[in-house]
Order: structure tokens, then sequence, then C-alpha cells
């Protein structure tokens, strides 16, 4: 039977913006639709609307020809859309099998048979006995795919699914996304990665600032076109100058790192080794959740270690928490901008004052230098261009891109000599993007070092001189950058390091 | 569609919302604490009067509305220090008794002296009596990972009984016909008197010294700036590399020793000597003035002093329309909860629609 879905005049507005305005787009089965737009251009909110988490302000949507009325998943789910979510929804602790049975009134016996039968058909390899907690992204993933098979569903949508997968499990992803397809679902995929549209998709929407742009066949179109349209421009490219005499003056070794945590929900660090020269890049790839944050934690000093399993200039510092570690003229971005790096409800100038370097001096006497700290501030604004001259502004009204201008500016203002930073381009919209790779660059040709941790592989080709992999808290052995492929860091990522 | 009340939530929290809250929730405590009044049979408004107004009508009744309202004062200045950084020391109470214990200890060995210097010497042991209690539960959360609330809360008892072992045991006045009561203090150990006739005491400008010490260290200092930092969010000062043990260790003993130099006011001041209810559970009442003032130094003032006439609004009805004491704690519970309540406006904001759409299918 052929589905056919239709959005009508959907919009949607938030306080500040308008995150769906007026969109069309009809979709019939046997094809794989891509969704593709920047941080921020409403996807998720189309798909929140189909799938009936929000509600549309105006507009429709038919299935088949009917009228559709979704005031929560559960309408969704009767009327067999399903949903697989970025974040997986699973009970770490019980098996694949309990989880999957949780939400049904099935008897259990039918209800396993059918599983058996969705992993045989589609050679998903997992063992329905094992706890959740046992498996790999991707597998969590399949068991959140198995969990919309039971339910035979027509439309199916994927949330950006492989920003958790490497490179292998995502050519078993499309394979078993091809599969569905052929056999009639209609399958909606979000995205912002290109290539994934150019390989998997039929059609491609595209949607920008709330509004839809254009909607085409993906065989008349190219990354090129697809990026102008997302974007809104034509795509500035960022070449690195890789020099082929790389100095060999070291300036920061890691010995032995080790790191036993008593909460179960981090990753443990075990004996990681690498050491990183001056004026060069060291990428550290993986999929999130593999011990970056905690190794950040270790290298910032807001985990402590041995002294001497990380020494910075011929110094142990494993001991120093991350203020004194600042006096030798390290700087540190975090991953998590609004919880981690700054507090949004502060004023700029207070969480530029977060970063107390030496030479900043804002705190005389244990006094706060009010004025000190706002010309510094300001002149931060100034030099790193964010958008707004008032360091009173509170942070919390600042863009993602703005603010991680500032955040970055907060730390290379007093030009360090390392930078460690942890996805420094996540979520932002790709002016924003450009403009902190440009950063990165700058300060590797000024022969300042940096440690790259992050979870976007074309961003650690782009920037980083040497790169390794982090998988369940162990590290790889690092290569230059030039000598591996895509393929070979994907299965660095998976744990593979032989 | 089309619901008539929508609540949204605020981006921001303007400073006029900040101020509103409190004096909607006050408004609302009288309003009804109206109700209460007449169902219990009385003319309300009358009797409102009776509750607010009558006690602070004379130069006595308001000098007894600053008596009351000092160490509430004193408490809340010490309490703000551990509220704003997330610190919940329930046990102000405890720590005040314990600063009264050690300082009236202190005071008794010195009972048939006089000299400048005793005073100066209770006031410090007092201090360091209510900081040294305080520290048990901030050294249990700090290197055990116990729950402060229970642990202050549960020394609340602990200083109880120990003031009550010793008026009835050891430190019982030897002349005193066995009631429960210590020796007098010496005039050397007693807290100055401001005015002939009214018991307002010198501990009100140990107050005052303390709100202006505390504004300057919250917007001024960088003790005060980490404070801040820390109440917000805990992994951000970790990031900036502050001391989140050493945070905790130090907002305890500020506030102990605030609550000691309450007791220390109280013993040495209106009561001079040591019985079993030295405080009429001031310790317990602050926690609502720090709210009530926002952990806002001069906020507090004033809520102090708005809490302190609950106390004396509770004698005053009790003389004029015979209702019990207690319900002094009524208004003091109504001010809270509608406190706690108002703050809802803080995070959201209520607007109130036309309803325009019928039906979009």
């Amino acid at each position: 039977m052929e589905t056919s879905l239709k959005i009508s005049n959907i919009s949607k507005a938030y306080p500040d913006c308008l995150a769906n305005d007026n969109i069309n787009l009809e979709l019939k089965s046997g094809k794989i639709y891509a969704l593709l737009g920047e941080n921020g251009a409403g996807k998720s909110t189309l798909v929140k609307i189909l799938f009936g988490i929000i509600q549309p302000d105006k507009g429709k949507i038919f299935l088949n020809n009917k009228i559709l009325k979704l005031n929560s998943p559960r309408d969704a789910k009767k009327n067999k859309i399903s949903m697989v979510f970025q974040h997986f929804s699973l009970f770490e602790t019980l098996s694949v099998l309990e989880n999957l049975i949780l939400d049904s009134s099935e008897p259990k016996k039918s209800l396993e048979n059918k599983i058996q039968d969705i992993i045989n058909k589609y050679n998903f390899n997992i063992d329905l006995y094992t706890p959740v907690l046992n498996l790999s992204a991707g597998q969590k993933q399949k068991v959140e795919i198995i969990r919309c098979l039971i339910k035979n569903p027509d439309v199916l949508i994927m949330d950006e699914p492989t920003s958790v997968l490497t490179e292998q499990e995502t050519k078993e992803l499309f394979i078993s996304l091809k599969k569905f397809s052929k056999e009639g679902i209609l399958i909606i995929y979000i995205t912002h990665k290109l290539k994934e549209v150019i390989t998997l998709c039929d059609e491609v929407a595209v949607m920008r600032k709330g509004k839809l742009i254009s909607i085409s066949k993906v065989s008349n179109e190219k990354i090129e076109s697809l990026a102008s349209k997302m974007i809104g421009q034509n795509l500035k490219i960022v070449r690195k100058k890789r020099l082929e005499e790389k100095s060999n003056d070291q300036l920061i070794k890691i010995v032995n790192l080790n790191y036993k945590s008593t909460n179960p929900f981090e990753v443990n660090i075990k004996d990681i080794n690498f050491e990183v020269n001056r004026g060069e890049c060291l990428g550290i790839a993986g999929i999130s959740g593999n011990g970056q944050s905690e190794l950040f934690q270790m290298l910032s000093g807001e985990i402590t270690s041995e002294n001497n399993s990380i020494v910075f200039d011929n110094r142990p510092i494993g001991k120093l928490n991350p203020q004194e570690r600042r006096k030798y003229l390290i700087a540190f971005s975090p991953e998590d901008r609004l919880t981690h790096a700054s507090i949004p409800q502060m004023k700029i100038f207070e969480n530029v004052a977060l970063n107390n370097f030496k030479s900043s001096d804002f705190f005389k006497g244990g006094l706060i230098n009010e004025k000190k700290i706002k010309d510094h501030s300001q002149r931060i604004l100034t030099k790193f261009s964010v958008n707004t001259e008032n360091v009173e502004l509170k942070t919390q009204f600042l863009s993602g891109g703005n603010l991680q201008k500032l955040l970055i500016g907060r730390e290379l203002i007093t030009s360090p000599n390392l930078l460690i930073c942890f996805n420094p381009t996540w979520g932002l919209d790709v002016g924003a993007i450009h403009y902190i790779h440009e950063t990165l660059i700058k300060i590797n040709d000024q022969n300042k070092s940096i440690i790259l941790i992050s979870t976007d592989t074309e961003e650690l080709f782009m920037l980083s001189d040497k790169i390794c992999a982090i998988n369940k808290g162990r590290i790889s052995k690092v290569f230059k950058t030039t000598d591996v492929s895509t393929e070979k860091l994907g299965l660095l990522m998976g744990g593979q390091f032989d | 569609m089309g619901s008539l009340i929508k609540i949204e939530k605020r981006n921001d929290i303007s400073n006029s919302i900040l101020l509103f809250s409190p004096v909607l929730a006050i408004i609302l405590t009288l309003l009804s604490g109206a109700i209460i009044f007449y169902f219990l049979g009385f003319q309300p408004l009358e009797a409102l009067k009776i509750f607010f107004i009558i006690p602070i009508a004379d130069l006595y009744g308001f000098s007894e509305l600053l008596l009351k309202a000092t160490p509430l004062c004193i408490i809340a200045i010490g309490l703000s220090f551990c509220f704003k950084t997330n610190n919940w020391n329930i046990g102000a109470e405890g720590q005040l008794i314990f600063g009264g214990i050690v300082s009236g200890g202190v005071a008794l060995l010195f009972y048939n002296q006089e000299g400048f210097f005793i005073l100066p010497i209770i006031i410090l042991t007092g201090a360091l009596g209510g900081a040294i209690f305080a520290l048990i539960p901030a050294i249990l959360k700090t290197y055990f990972n116990t729950n402060e609330i229970l642990t202050s809360l549960m020394l609340v008892y602990v200083a109880k009984l120990l003031l009550d072992y010793l008026v009835v045991g050891p430190w019982t006045n030897p002349e005193g016909f066995n009631f429960p009561e210590t020796r007098m203090f010496s005039d050397s150990a007693r807290m100055p008197l401001l005015f002939e006739g009214l018991r307002i005491h010198a501990g009100i400008f140990i107050a005052l010294m303390l709100v202006a010490l505390s504004w300057f260290i919250f917007f001024k200092t960088f003790l005060g700036f980490q404070m801040k930092v820390s109440g917000l969010s805990l992994k951000t000062a970790r990031y900036a590399g502050y001391k989140g043990k050493k945070t905790i260790l130090l907002v305890f003993i500020i506030s102990g020793a605030c609550a000691g130099l309450a007791g220390v006011g109280e013993i040495t001041g209106p009561i001079g000597q040591l019985y079993r209810e030295i405080s009429p559970e001031y310790g317990f009442t602050a926690i609502i003035v720090t709210f009530l003032g926002r952990l806002n130094p001069i906020g507090i003032i004033f809520a102090s002093l708005i809490v302190a006439l609950t106390y004396l609004g509770a004698e005053s009805a009790q003389i004029f329309l015979q209702v019990p004491k207690s319900i002094g704690q009524i208004f003091q519970g109504l001010i809270l909860f509608f406190l706690l309540a108002s703050d809802f406006l803080l995070y959201f904001k209520v607007k109130f629609l036309i309803t325009q759409k019928k039906n979009e299918y």
C-alpha cells in the first residue's frame, strides 16, 4: 500500500522566532526524504509536530488524504508514525527484550518471535538477553529502530541518527534504511550533513530560518549546491597550511594518565599517553561518551591526577587546579557552553572574570576590579567580533555563535601557549563555525598549540596535524593526519586500535 | 485552543518583579490573616490592627520590634551566605543555642567580676561556639557526603538537650531554689542598653555592622563573586578553579558565627542568664527572613522587621483577643508560603488572553 503524507501551511511561532513559517511538503512512500538544515533552521520543530510532541499554531497534516490530529506521540503511533530520536530512551540495566516489550500489550511470546523475525530479516546482530548498557551506540540505535518496526510503521522519522555512530555503523544503518524504504516505509531523514544526503536520500527538502527553501531530487544536486541553499550564501573553505617541517619542541606530555570514577555514568580513563609540540594541533576523535569529557576535565584540572602524568613545559602539573594551570598560560574551552563554560544568568563581564589569568589581575587584594574586567571584556567583544558592545548584557541573550566567540575570545586574548578545546563548533551555524576554524588555524600559525577533542571528523581532518581516537577511555596510536583515511579513523573510533 | 490564561516562561527576571513578589506575598498574608480572624469570630480589620499596628504604636513597642528584629537579622545575614551557595543550613537554632552555651559558660566564669574585657571575650567565644557547631554538618557534608539538611537540623536537638542538661545540672544556680536556670551574669557581661527603661541593646549595632560587611563581601570581593558562581553552577565554579570544599566550610563557619552572635545578644541582652528557652525559635524563623529578604543584606533588614512584628503581634493578639500566641507562627508560615508561591511569577509570566480561535481542524 502506498503511503502519502502531506504537510499543509504549517506554522509554529515561539516568543523570539518563527520556527516554522508556512511549510508545505508532500511526501510519498518508496523514497527516503532528507530534511536538511542548520541548527535552528526549524527541522526539529517540524518533525516534532509530525510526531505530536508539539502542536502547530496553524496548518494541517494529511496522512493518505485523511486529516491527522496529533495531540501527543500516542496519536502519532496510533497512525503508524514512528520516530527514532537522537538521544536514546532505553533503560540501561534492562535487557534488550525487556526494553522492547515494556510499552506493548501483545503477549510476550508472540512479541519475542516477532522481534526475532525482524532481527533475522535485517541482519541486526543483537542478542535479546544482554543488558542495554553493554551495547554500543549503534546497537542501541538498532534497538530503538526495532521498537519502531514492531509497530509496522508507515512513516519512520530519523533525527540526526549518525551523530553517535562510527563510519562502519553508519554504513550498516544506511543499508537498513534503504531496505525499509523498498518495503514501503516512508522515511524522513533529518540531518545537517551534506554527504549523507547525497549517499542515502532520494529527495531533499532544505530548510533555513524556519522556511522551506527548496525541495528537489538528490540526483540533481551537488554538495556545493545543497550547502549554499542551506546557508544562504556560498560556502567559504578554510584550509590549513600544513608545514612539512614541524618543530620537535615538546610542549605538553601526557604519561600514563588514569582515572577511575566512582560515578557509574562517567567513563574511566585508561593509560593515556601522547605529546604535543609547539605550533601543533593534535586532534582526538571519538564518538561522544567515550571519555572525552573526562579527558578534558583531567587536562583542565577539574579532575586532578598524579602530578607526573601531565608534564607541561617540563613541569609536572597533574595536581594543579584549573586556576593554577592558567598561570602556565593554558586555556580551556569546554564543550558545554551554557552549563560548564559560562553562567547564562550572569553578565558578559562577570563571565569573563571567571577566567582569571594571572596577567589580567581581576581580583587584586581580594577585591573585584570591575573597571579592569569591563575594559578587558570590551577588548574581547571587539577583537573577536561578538555581536554586542554591552558588557552588562547577560550571556543568555547571546546566540550560540556569539557566545562561543566570547568564550573562545576569553581564552585566547591572553595568547595562551596551549588551547584545549572540546567540540568548539558544536551546534553553531556555518558562519560561526568558519570563524572559529579560522581562529584555531591562526593560533597554530603563531606557534601556539591546540588539543582539539571533537566528535566531528571533518573538523578534525581540516584542523589537526596529528590525529588519534579515543574509545572507552583508551586512546589509539597518534598518526599524522595526512596518513589516515576516513575509514581508518572510523575503525579507530570503534575501538579497533591495531 | 483558546485557553483564557497562558503561562509562559520568562527569559529574564526583572528587578521590579523581584521587589513585587515579596510585597505581593505580604498583601496575600494580610488578606488570609483577615479571613482567619473573621472565622475566629473577630472583626478582621480590628484584629489586624491589634496584630500589626498596636504593638508598635508607641516608643516602647517600637524598641521591642528592633529588639526582636536584631537576632533575626543577624542570623539571616549568616544564612544568606549558606543559601546563596546552595548549602542548606537549617540548624541555625542549634548554632544559636550552642553559641549561647559557650558564651554563657564564659559569662558564668566571670559572674562575680567586673571589667571592660569581659563582654568582648563573651562575644568572641559566642561566635566561635556557633561556628564550631556549624562546622560539624559542614565537615560531614564535604568529607562524608551526608545531607546537611538532616545533620544540621538534628544537631539543633543536641544543642537544646545539652542546654537543658546544663541548666538543671552542673550550671544550675546554687542559690536558685532548683529552678532550671543559671546565675545572673555580672553587669560587665551584659550588652549596654541604649536607652533608659527600654530593653533595646548594643546588639543592634552588631547587626548593622554585619549587614554592611556582608553587602561588601557579596558585591565587592572575590569571595563574594566565587560564592555567586558556586551558587549558580558548581560545574562552572570547578571549571573556574574555585575550591568547592573550602567555600562550603567557610559559609557554614560564617553562618554559625552569626547564629552564635545572635545567641550572645539574647543571653547578654534581655535575658542575662542561661535557661531552657533562650530563643523563641529565632534560628528557624530566620530562614523565612532570609528568603523574604531575597538573600540580600538590605532586604534582610526589612524582612527581619516584618517578621519580628509577627512575634509582637502574636503577643498582642494573645492579650487583647485571647487567642494563643502560636497565631504568630501561622503568620510566619503564611508569609513563607505566599512568598514561595509568588516566586512563580519570577520565572513565569501569566498572560490573560481573549479567546479568538475556535477550531483549526
